[in-house]
């Protein structure tokens, strides 16, 4: 009987961290130490929650560039770009960020990783022009970057303004279809976000919108 | 008693600088106090220099302090700026939860800070907040360390000193690439303290009971510095190595084919930024800034460790 008790409290004990979260009454009194309590991550994850569909999507929607203008205005250079269509933190030296929507062919595809990606020809001449990151592990924080209403200051330090570049990836990557099997030679429709460091880099796009086989 | 015991050591502590005061141009603007940690570490001497040369440059007086990460030391430098009536102070500072009494007294006095490479924990206290965006530069030094590792192996992480931001933002960006690949397997994660001799020693010491390490990724180049002599001294300098910075050290080394690439922080540039801030602010009561604002870092490997000269690249 002891020994009962024992392996049940064990396996109490061995229970993932998520089954045996315990959830506090909400109190509205203590409704900012509750929040405090939480980890960066969740606090970041729940920000970017209450945001995405109000604030997120509609900077995404406005400043969204077609890929083929984009890259015409680019020949002008990466400045007359960015103050065209581009967003970017005040401060010396912040690169610019892109809201992108175009077609183009897979030329290369990599899904079976946590870093997922695929490259894709936009100009039809049989190479890769950029790179889609399907995540859920996304490199970067160009989504972070791009939005007017997220500024550094308001933030406690790196540590949690970084969970934050996380947590609107992992969004954005949670929000998308994954393709599946052999991509290859199939055409893919998108819009995202990128960071442009250099006129002539390979944009690294952040889909918030991706859809196979043409046009959606 | 404790007022007679301030006013000394203040005293002290003003004696100890006057040397390092300067006569600046006909147009005198006031006094500006820098003050970083210990000039043992180049990055903080650049730091000082920068700020120095370009607030001289800007018509201000200057006195350089140096708190060696000791807070206590850092609110006695407060101090002395406040007692000498400075127009602003630049800060590299000694702990972010440390130093925001310090800088709030000093705001109180009427005093402006500009910080540099360390936030604090708390904003609208200082003024400016100018930081290296240590998460890019991590993720740039660690996908570096992941292609020089081959995507697998046994590998260490040293640390910087825990109190400081920068510290667990580099740890934090280094691990999001690098723990993508799941055969590079962490042996061992220790602070170093950001100091050469500790590296150094930690290095020895991890290397004994973990002698098949393939790589060591470092939170700074003092601790790579320390690292990479412990391998040379142990032979085994086929470990690959990696640090964060970008000091005149490191890059003598990448060419020399020893440590394998770091990641530059514009430290020169950000300091005479925190000036050009100050004097504006002093001008015209406003940076045209937001208070925090990150710079972005350079991947230093030997391909353009050529260019790198005293934390700044030249093109």
């Amino acid at each position: 009987m002891r020994q009962a008790i024992l392996s049940g409290a064990l396996a109490c004990l061995m229970l993932p961290a998520a089954a045996c979260k315990i959830v506090p009454n909400p109190d509205p009194d203590a409704q900012s130490e509750a929040s405090a309590a939480q980890t960066d991550e969740a606090r970041m994850a729940a920000y970017v929650e209450d945001r995405w569909q109000g604030e997120v999507l509609p900077v995404i929607t406005d400043n969204t560039v077609a890929y083929e203008a984009l890259q015409a205005q680019l020949g002008e250079g990466l400045d007359a770009a960015g103050a065209a269509h581009g967003l970017r933190p005040e401060g010396e030296a912040n690169p610019w960020n892109f809201v992108v929507t175009g077609s183009g062919t897979v030329t290369e595809a990599k899904l079976d990783s946590r870093a997922a990606k695929m490259q894709v020809d936009m100009d039809g001449d049989g190479s890769a022009d950029v790179t889609l990151q399907l995540g859920p592990v996304i490199r970067g924080t160009a989504l972070r970057d791009a939005m007017p209403f997220i500024v550094f200051t308001d933030f406690r330090d790196q540590i949690e303004f970084a969970k934050l570049a996380r947590a609107m990836n992992d969004r954005a990557s949670a929000g998308l279809e994954k393709p599946e099997g052999d991509v290859v030679g199939e055409e893919v429709s998108f819009t995202g976000v990128f960071t442009l460091r250099a006129a002539g880099d390979t944009p690294e796009i952040v889909p918030t919108e991706l859809t196979m086989g043409g046009a959606p | 008693m404790s007022i007679t015991r301030r006013l000394f050591v203040s005293g002290l502590a003003v004696t100890a600088v006057l040397p390092t005061v300067r006569a600046a141009h006909a147009q005198d603007k006031g006094l500006i106090a820098i003050i970083t940690p210990s000039h043992d570490n180049p990055f903080f001497k650049a730091e000082a220099v920068g700020a120095e040369t370009r607030a001289q440059e800007l018509g201000y007086e200057t006195i350089v302090l140096v708190h060696d990460d000791d807070p206590n030391k850092q609110s006695e430098m407060f101090d002395t700026a406040i007692a000498r009536g400075a127009s602003a102070i630049i800060l590299d500072n000694a702990g972010a939860d440390a130093t925001v009494a310090p800088v709030q007294r000093a705001k109180d006095a009427g005093i402006p800070s500009f910080l540099i490479d360390r936030e604090i924990k708390e904003s609208g206290i200082a003024v400016s907040q100018i930081v290296s965006n240590n998460y890019q530069g991590a993720q740039l030094g660690a996908e570096e360390f992941v292609s020089l590792m081959g995507e697998e192996g046994p590998y260490v992480e040293l640390l910087g000193r825990e109190a400081d931001t920068n510290a667990g933002i580099r740890s934090a960006g280094y691990h999001d690439i690098i723990d993508q690949f799941p055969d590079l397997e962490m042996v061992a994660q220790q602070s170093a303290n950001w100091s050469q001799t500790e590296g150094y020693e930690k290095m020895e010491t991890i290397l004994q009971a973990n002698p098949g390490i393939k790589g060591v990724i470092c939170g700074n180049d003092t601790m790579a510095m320390g690292a990479w002599a412990a391998l040379e001294a142990a032979g085994r300098t086929e470990v690959i190595v990696v640090g964060f910075d970008g000091s005149n050290d490191v890059r003598d080394s990448i060419l020399n084919g020893g440590i394998k690439a770091t990641v530059l922080q514009p430290a020169y540039r950000q300091a005479q930024l925190a000036v050009e801030q100050a004097d504006q602010y002093l001008e015209t009561g406003s940076t045209g800034q937001p208070e925090k604002q990150l710079m972005d870092c350079v991947l230093i490997t030997p391909e353009n460790a050529g260019n790198l000269e005293t934390f700044a690249l030249s093109s």
